[in-house]
């Protein structure tokens, strides 16, 4: 994990002064690691499309990466950013359920990993939030689907998912 | 990975150019060169109350100012900090600041109230004066600081709204200050304070719809 975060620090900062070889190999493994870190959070469908939105994020704003500081907490920040604004946008409901993929985890420790990562955020929310978000922005589940499978009325759903969204997108770097 | 990926991850290495790093001391020396260019519109336009540097300000125009300096750096610290993300990044400083200098009003109120004098800073002469002109003075730091996280990557678009307001009213009022010559508890702790709170509603509304990305 430190050898991680170190090379791949070592390769932003040669990426900032201009180093291609380096730069494309960073893509590469941060691209790999977004797919491990969205895994549980985002349908398998709009997997591909989330880490090409960071990929393009990263690439934009590399110049705010602190070469001081630690490279992956920067780059999960940018991660979560982008995924609070993919779940506000995502509201399908028909096949992008969730797929269960634990067959191609590459290790226990980084499944483990970018769960807790994202999982972090949602413990700052209520339940029932949580629930709402997970059902409807993550499952796909209609807002009629997830008022009856949680008992919650179809209004509450809305203003649990909006509210969970608008405390998402604060907490992005104070979830840890 | 597949081959849109490849071919994404092969157009970005292929525009590669170099950049430079974002670091704090440039934010900071922008933050200062919009307090030198509002200090220069001050000096311009109101002249510096140049008593308060003889002697003839009373303690509470140093104690306000101090705090509006304190209140006014550690809120663009944190701003200027904001423009580069980092999960378990924490911006308090701006809140302790912020309450620390809620004590000025609460402090003029008790003053008066406890010297069984009447609530005359409410008919203030000079507030409106005092209150419209912090707030301008607070554009140009409150632009730079915006312009600072518009080229940065926030991922806390309320909090930096709220800080930018909050520097941009503590700087604004604090160099404005320095030609005002009514240094009085309830003139100071209420429209040398009243501009910071405003500021940063403001800041609230205005800035995270201006720097999303």
């Amino acid at each position: 994990m430190i050898a991680e975060e170190a090379t791949l620090a070592r390769l932003m900062t040669a990426a900032q002064k201009g180093d291609k070889a380096a730069y494309n190999v960073l893509l590469s493994e941060v691209s790999m690691w977004l797919e491990r870190y969205f895994r549980k959070r985002v349908p398998a469908s709009q997997q591909d499309d989330l880490v090409q939105d960071v990929l393009m994020a990263v690439h934009h704003k590399r110049a705010t990466y602190d070469a001081t500081r630690p490279f992956l907490p920067w780059l999960a920040a940018i991660a979560r950013y982008r995924w609070v604004d993919h779940l506000r946008k995502v509201y399908k409901h028909e096949s992008d359920m969730l797929e269960d993929n634990d067959a191609s985890v590459d290790s226990d420790e980084d499944v483990v990993e970018a769960r807790v990562s994202l999982e972090r955020l949602f413990v700052h929310l209520p339940e029932a939030q949580v629930e709402a978000i997970e059902l409807v922005k993550i499952d796909g589940h209609s807002i009629r689907e997830a008022s009856e499978m949680t008992g919650q009325s179809e209004s509450l759903v809305k203003v649990n998912i909006h509210r969970g969204l608008k405390k998402l997108a604060a907490i992005v770097e104070k979830a840890e | 990975m597949n081959k849109n990926r490849d071919n994404l991850i092969a157009g970005l290495t292929e525009e590669l150019a170099p950049v430079r790093s974002f670091q704090r001391r440039d934010g900071m020396a922008l933050v200062a060169v919009a307090a030198l260019v509002t200090l220069a519109g001050i000096l311009v336009i109101e002249g510096l109350w140049v008593g308060a540097f003889q002697g003839e300000a009373a303690p509470f125009f140093w104690v306000t100012n101090g705090l509006l300096l304190l209140l006014g750096m550690a809120s663009a610290g944190a701003v200027i900090a904001m423009a580069s993300p980092g999960v378990g990044n924490r911006h308090d400083a701006p809140k302790w600041s912020s309450a620390m200098i809620g004590v000025l009003p609460l402090a003029a109120l008790i003053s008066v109230v406890s010297h069984g004098g009447e609530m005359t800073g409410f008919n203030d002469p000079y507030a409106l004066h005092c209150f419209a002109a912090s707030l301008m003075a607070a554009t140009v730091t409150g632009g730079a600081l915006t312009m600072w996280l518009r080229r940065g990557a926030p991922v806390s678009h309320e909090a930096a709204g709220w800080f930018t307001g909050i520097a941009a009213g503590a700087l604004g009022t604090l160099l404005y200050g320095l030609s005002c010559p009514v240094d009085s508890v309830m003139h100071l702790g209420i429209w040398h304070v009243a501009p910071v709170a405003v500021a940063a509603i403001i800041g609230r509304l205005v800035v995270p719809r201006l720097i999303a990305w």
